[in-house]
Parts: C-alpha cells; structure tokens; sequence
C-alpha cells in the first residue's frame, strides 16, 4: 500500500513538474515571438522613416492607376483624435489618392464629417460628385462609413428584395433565383443608400486586425494591411503600404 | 503534435479557426511538379493541420477548399481537385469516425459531381452525431452567395409564415448562414497562406471581428511549427468586439 502511495505521489510530483516545465516552454516560445516582432517592428520604423525622407527612390513615384478607392478603417479608440485623420487625408491627397472611404464602428468620423471636410484642403463628399467628375490635382473624395452600412444596410436591402419577392405574381413558385441575386443585393443597397463603392485596399490603424465589420458586401476582394495605431502612423509606412499594392497581382480565384 | 505543445497551451485558444489554403500551384511550380502533385500536398497538410487544431483545443476548423471562382480554372484541374475530395473524404473516414469529428460541407453542391455529392451526403450522415470537433469544408462556397442564400431562406420562410417580415433582422440573418452549423459560427482567427493579403470571399458576414493573419509561407508548407507561430500571435492580440476597452 505504502509503496503504491508513494508511486501515486511520485507521479503526481512528475506531472506538476511536467506541466510547469511545459508552461514556461510556451511562455518562452511567447518571448521569443515577440522579440522577433520587436525588432521586425524597431526595422519597420527605421525603414518608413528612410522613406519618408525620400532616401529610397523607389518610393519617389507610385502610379496609382490601380488604386480607384481606398479605404481606411480606424479603431474605435483611435478615432477621438480627429487631427490625426485629417493628417492621414492630408497624406494620401499628396500622394495622389481620388477616392477615401472611412470607416469606424461608431459612426463618429461620420459626426466630424464637416470639420475634415473644411480641414482637408481639396476634400468633397463622395455622393456629391457628378458621374462626369474627373479627380484632378489635389482634389479626394471622401466617403464616411460606419457600422450601421454593414449588416444593417444588408438587411434593409434584403428587405426590399424579400417584398418585391411577396408582390410577385407566384411567389409560391419561384424558390427565390429571380430575386436574390448580386445584382439585385446591389441595387437594394445604393436604394438604403449604402454606395457599394468597392475598396481595392483597405487599410487597418488599430492595434487589432481585423476589418472591424466594415461592409462586409464590399470586401471580396479588398487587399488588407494592419497599418498600426494612428497615433505612431508613418509616411513612410502609408507610401510603403500603396506601392506594395501597386504590385499585387490578383487572380480572382481563377 | 508533440504533447508538449499540447499541454502547454493553457492560454486563450480561438474556437474557430478559418484557413484559406493558398499555395498549392506556387508550391508545386517551385518544386517543378505539376499542379495535381501541388493540390495533393496541400490535401495532406489540411488533414495533419486539423488533428493539429483539435489536440490544441479548438472546436471549430473552416477550410476555404474551392470557391465559386475556382470552377473558372482549367477543366483538369478542377477535376483534379473533384478527384482529390473524393480520395479524401474516403481515406479518411475512418480517422474522422475514430476521433469523433463531424464533418460539414458547405457552399453551393448544384455543380459539385454527383459521386462527391453523395460521398459527402454519407459522411456528413455518418458524424454528424458527434460533438465537440467541427470540420467545415467550403467547396464552392462564396460569402456573398452565403448572405444571398440567406436572404432567400428568409424569404421562404415568411413566404411559408413561419415567421413574420418583422422578426428579420441580423440574429434572424446569422441562423440562416451556412455556418450555422457551429456553435462558435464567426471564426477568431482566420489564417491565410502564400502572403496574400485578402479575403477573396470567405466568411465576409462572419469575419468582422476575426484576427486576420496572412503569414507568407505556402500551405502545403504551413506545418506544425507555423501553426504554432499563428497561435502565439493570436494570444497576443487583445481582442475588442468594436468595443472600448
């Protein structure tokens, strides 16, 4: 009995030991992982600083042709600071971008729509360009978006689309393939009023990466890059961020 | 999996984890193998990465494996790929049946061969009491085509009155998408291989707060050793919801 007590205790000694052993196994994988995103960051911030002082010529000329629409999305924290969206725009109008939708969940870029668009010089409401406007010089135009244009907005739609459904003449019928399309989703959407103005990158200031429940109906095929806070956001990083984009060759699946 | 990885990870482990599996072709171009060899390598790592996922503790794994797009690919390599579900799903029956892991496909079956269709009918009819271990596989899955099938089944079902137009709204939306399914439907972590940084249609409705991670290596590659990487990066996030901290 004794003896069996004893192995009992034994093991159980073993196992605790284990699985402390095992802990700070993980706990300096941890480390290690962090330490590489350290110095992966400290490097980042030495490059995007070298770009912005214009050091590195590949940077001095972007052409933008592929880049229609960007899009930005600001962590709810982050977006207090309205002075440092306005910089942001500032920015990317002196790079040379058209077209700027802005997201935060809250809907408070959308509160201080008319200061940044007094702020920003060259700054419009993107729904109050004509068809026949043409972007020249330093002109952007802007679009503010927030929580309420994601599933919200899809489900208005789908609501316009589920009473043209009920209204048809033999609803009982049609099991829904002439009613529920893209096409039709599309529609209903610019009739609630969201714009469906696709993004080709979005990008991410936050500490988190994640779109944030920007429109997911816009987001097929939206290039995504985690920028880092607003608070630290670089030149450097944002020019690096549109000419690694400029590169990027999409196959669609295909 | 060694048991040590196992039994050290007692932090926040994500429930969902969603993988679109990009790379295959790349891997295969790289090595001068054709793209058959590049898909089968692919096959092999998706099925050691999910018994990965579930010894390390997580109840839900998506696999982005053919989506609406893909059909445009040549012919014989969509056949291919057809070809290899079905080996699969066969070969590994009885791993899924052993560690009890129920296996659900999801996407659009219309155009999916009839012999997969009912290989993938008997498997998922065989699970589909199991608990604890969820392995979605989306084959010509699209999130669009997700919300729109959505939006449909809806519609049906007002049509039907079995439920009013008032009770629609986005937890009615949720309950009809494909991933309802799972308990944990919207992934945590959503891991994207070859360094492209996109979605390309995969869980758009589900994926609003889901940590993105786009590491560059291929998937055919993606191995015990990086999936433990993605782990650790995960653990470090602080999650918010949209929510102040």
């Amino acid at each position: 009995m004794d003896s069996n007590q004893s192995m009992r205790l034994l093991s159980s000694w073993i196992g605790q030991i284990g699985d402390l052993g095992l802990n700070l196994l993980w706990r300096f994988i941890h480390i290690v992982v962090s330490l590489w995103y350290i110095v992966s960051g400290i490097s980042e911030a030495i490059e995007s600083y070298a770009i912005s002082l214009g050091l590195n010529k590949k940077y001095s000329s972007i052409d933008l042709e592929k880049l229609r629409c960007l899009a930005v999305v600001v962590d709810i924290e982050a977006v207090q600071d309205v002075a440092k969206v306005v910089e942001l725009l500032q920015w990317l109008t002196t790079i040379g971008v058209k077209q700027v939708g802005l997201f935060d969940s809250q809907g408070l870029l959308k509160k201080s729509k008319d200061l940044i668009l007094e702020t920003v010089p060259g700054s419009m409401l993107l729904e109050e360009i004509g068809k026949d406007f043409s972007p020249d010089g330093k002109r952007i135009a802007l679009e503010f978006i927030s929580s309420s244009d994601n599933k919200e907005a899809v489900m208005k739609a789908a609501n316009i689309l589920l009473q043209r459904y009920l209204k048809s003449s033999h609803p009982e019928n049609d099991q829904g393939e002439n009613f529920f399309t893209e096409s039709h989703l599309n529609e209903a959407l610019g009739v609630v009023g969201e714009n469906v103005h696709v993004p080709d990158l979005l990008l991410v200031y936050g500490p988190i990466r994640s779109h944030l429940g920007f429109p997911a109906w816009r987001l097929r095929y939206t290039e995504i890059v985690h920028m880092g806070t607003l608070k630290y956001m670089r030149y450097g990083s944002l020019l690096k961020a549109i000419h690694k984009f400029t590169g990027v060759h999409q196959n669609y699946g295909t | 999996m060694g048991e040590k990885e196992k039994r050290a990870s007692n932090r926040k482990m994500p429930k969902h984890v969603a993988v679109i599996l990009d790379g295959n072709r790349r891997w295969a171009e790289k090595r001068g193998l054709g793209t058959s060899e590049g898909h089968e390598a692919g096959a092999r790592r998706l099925l050691e990465n999910a018994k990965d996922c579930f010894a390390m503790g997580t109840n839900t794994i998506s696999l982005f494996a053919f989506s609406t797009e893909n059909w445009e690919r040549p012919e014989d390599e969509v056949k291919c790929l057809m070809a290899l579900f079905e080996k699969h799903f066969r070969a590994e029956m009885p791993f899924f049946q052993r560690d009890k892991i129920k296996i659900l496909v999801i996407g659009n079956r219309a155009k999916i061969p009839e012999s997969l269709r009912g290989l993938i009918e008997e498997v998922e009819e065989a699970t589909k009491s199991y608990e604890g271990k969820n392995l979605i596989i989306a084959i010509d899955y699209s999130g669009r085509f997700d919300i729109l099938q959505a939006c449909k089944s809806l519609a049906t079902k007002v049509k039907d009155g079995l439920i009013q137009v008032e009770d629609i709204n986005e937890e009615a939306m949720e309950k009809e998408l494909l991933t309802k399914c799972s308990e944990f439907p919207n992934p945590d972590l959503l891991i994207r291989t070859s360094g492209e940084q996109r979605i390309s249609n995969f869980f758009l409705w589900q994926s609003a707060y889901t940590e993105l991670y786009f590491p560059t290596v291929l998937w055919p590659d993606f191995g015990e050793a990086e999936y433990l990487e993605a782990l650790t990066w995960y653990q470090q996030r602080q999650r918010r919801f949209g929510r102040r901290v």
